[in-house]
């Protein structure tokens, strides 16, 4: 037996049939059509942007002229940065730390020191920051950066006495948990429950009572992972000391290093870099010339699309679209 | 949406391009696959490109993996975003509030992550303490991202301009006459009375798949309710003959009607 029951275009719903009104007990059902709003009708008003050569072609010629003089600042600021980078790992048998680097041995006492002279071509003015960078040393591996205790280092007791298992193999050291715990505190840079590979405990890296400690800032410095293979990291601030004089003049310098850090078992490489700072930071050309290089491809396609605008662009207006 | 089925009555032409599977096939995917790749190559090299080897501007250090991570996901975030905005091509206020919406409470859940008070709370799980505050407040940071999100959008921008003035599609040739003319309002719609209304609302057609379904017996016939019903069956009519029914618009039946009679 066929019913048939049917919604019209109001939404109505109504059965029609002879017996059909007894059973669906008269008359039509509801009214299930939703509310005649601008929401619910989906008749909100909007803006419908399409590409049209007015504002694609102005568009890519504003941003190539604005690109370029932003590309050029940054290149020059960049370039006016003076930075000079020392390598004291010792690979070449002329360098001074060669003798370190081969005979270096965890269990020696006597700390070994080189002396490498350099020159400083201009003078370096206003602050001048000390960083030591190190290469091929992947601070960003990811057993390597879990192995840290945060509660530790932020002086909860709890952490102090069991460290948290992200540190082993570096929590415990003949049965009493270490601290700071973990493959990042152990490997610290000259770091000589103290960590294995430390010479003094965390309480005695610095005579100064503000910078002991967990606060230590070279520690501090050394916790904060890096993210390259290649990085630096502050060590020491050289502050300008009046306005007259350059903090560095020109002239014959020597670096004086105490070796304790053996780099060359995993062919890693340090050096000692000396750096004046800018509005943008350290010396970088590549934003500079990343800008100059979109700045201009964008001018460029700025041409070709007028170009292909002029030449293709009335198949959109002629054509009718009934074909 | 009421415009959009205006639409495809008065260009049904319009049905075309779901018909060719031309926005849905393996084409298509593998144009989507290499955009991906360049935007991902993008994102990340420009980032490295611009941490490598450099400091923040009070000396301190830029690229740590804190950092990197927070600054990378920022030009990620700003990418996403741009390209939601090309694709949109309907912007009402909903639009807006939610694209909007998202990039400021991506900032906000941000901020809120690594601020101080989470990490006293939970000091394992939200690691990346004052990373936000540190990162986003130097100029390099904003101009890597302005950088990024260009370099990702203005290659589809070109090739979507360049597409519409060479081989302009359907869409493409509708939606130029709807800016540049405005269409004729449609016919108000009269409550037509119809004998019986059997539409299936099957009002997408894309490959051949569900027609032949949509269109068999089956779906004219309901499940029988339990009391009879007394209904009259025209004996030869195309129902007693299992055949189904064709109808047409009252208008035409009277059109018809007043033209015999003339």
């Amino acid at each position: 037996m066929l019913a048939s029951s049917y919604k019209d275009e109001d939404g109505h719903i109504s059965v029609s049939g002879s017996g059909a009104a007894a059973a669906a007990g008269g008359g039509s059902l509801r009214n299930k059509k939703p509310e005649n709003t601008a929401f619910k009708q989906q008749r909100l008003p909007a803006w419908q942007p399409i590409l049209t050569a007015g504002t694609v072609l102005p568009a890519f010629f504003i941003i190539g002229l604005i690109f370029i003089p932003i590309g050029i600042g940054l290149y020059v600021t960049s370039n006016n940065i003076k930075e000079i980078e020392i390598d004291y790992t010792g690979v070449d048998m002329s360098s001074p730390c060669f003798n370190c680097s081969q005979n270096f041995s965890w269990n020696s006492t006597k700390s070994c020191t080189c002396s490498i002279p350099f020159q400083l071509d201009q003078p370096y003015e206003s602050n001048v920051f000390m960083y030591y960078g190190l290469s091929n040393f992947y601070q960003n591996h990811r057993r390597y950066v879990k192995s840290r205790d945060d509660s530790q280092l932020n002086g909860n007791e709890e952490s102090l006495r069991s460290p948290s298992k992200e540190c082993e193999p570096y929590a415990r050291h003949d049965n009493k948990p270490i601290a700071p715990c973990g493959a990042i505190a152990n490997s610290m840079f000259n770091g000589t429950t103290k960590p294995v590979n430390w010479r003094r405990p965390v309480y005695e890296l610095d005579s100064d009572p503000n910078n002991n400690g967990f606060i230590n800032e070279d520690f501090i410095v050394w916790m904060r992972t890096a993210a390259l293979p290649t990085f630096r990291k502050l060590y020491r601030i050289i502050q300008r000391r009046n306005n007259l004089l350059p903090t560095l003049p020109r002239g014959n310098y020597t670096l004086e290093v105490v070796y304790n850090y053996p780099v060359r078992s995993f062919e890693g490489r340090k050096r000692m870099i000396l750096s004046t700072i800018s509005w943008m930071g350290g010396k970088n050309p590549f934003l500079g010339i990343a800008y100059i290089t979109v700045g201009s491809i964008c001018f460029l396609l700025g041409i070709v699309l007028l170009i292909i605008h002029h030449k293709y662009g009335n198949r959109n207006n002629g054509a009718d679209v009934s074909h | 949406m009421v415009k959009i089925l205006y639409l495809l009555d008065c260009y049904p032409q319009l049905y075309c391009p779901g018909q060719l599977n031309m926005y849905f096939s393996k084409k298509a995917f593998v144009w989507c696959m290499l955009h991906s790749c360049y935007s991902s190559l993008v994102l990340f090299f420009i980032p490295w490109g611009a941490i490598q080897d450099t400091v923040r501007d009070d000396g301190r250090d830029i690229a740590d993996y804190q950092s990197f991570a927070s600054l990378a996901q920022t030009c990620l975030l700003v990418v996403v975003s741009a390209q939601l905005c090309l694709d949109t091509y309907y912007w009402t206020t909903v639009n807006h509030f939610f694209v909007w919406g998202s990039l400021a409470a991506y900032f906000a859940i941000t901020f809120t992550m690594y601020s101080n008070g989470m990490f006293l709370i939970f000091t394992s799980i939200f690691p990346f303490i004052g990373t936000a505050r540190n990162s986003l407040n130097q100029p390099n940071a904003w101009l890597t991202m302005f950088l990024t999100s260009l370099l990702c959008v203005l290659p589809v921008v070109a090739l979507r301009f360049i597409l519409m003035q060479i081989r302009p599609t359907i869409n493409d040739r509708v939606r130029y006459k709807m800016q540049k003319d405005t269409l004729p309002a449609p016919p108000p719609r009269r409550p037509v009375r119809r004998v019986s209304t059997r539409r299936s609302g099957y009002a997408f057609s894309h490959s051949q798949g569900y027609g032949a379904l949509v269109t068999s017996e089956r779906f004219l016939f309901k499940r029988p309710i339990k009391s009879r019903l007394a209904f009259s069956v025209q004996p030869d009519g195309p129902l007693a003959r299992n055949l189904p029914q064709v109808f047409r618009p009252i208008a035409e039946e009277l059109h018809e009607s007043q033209s015999s009679k003339s």
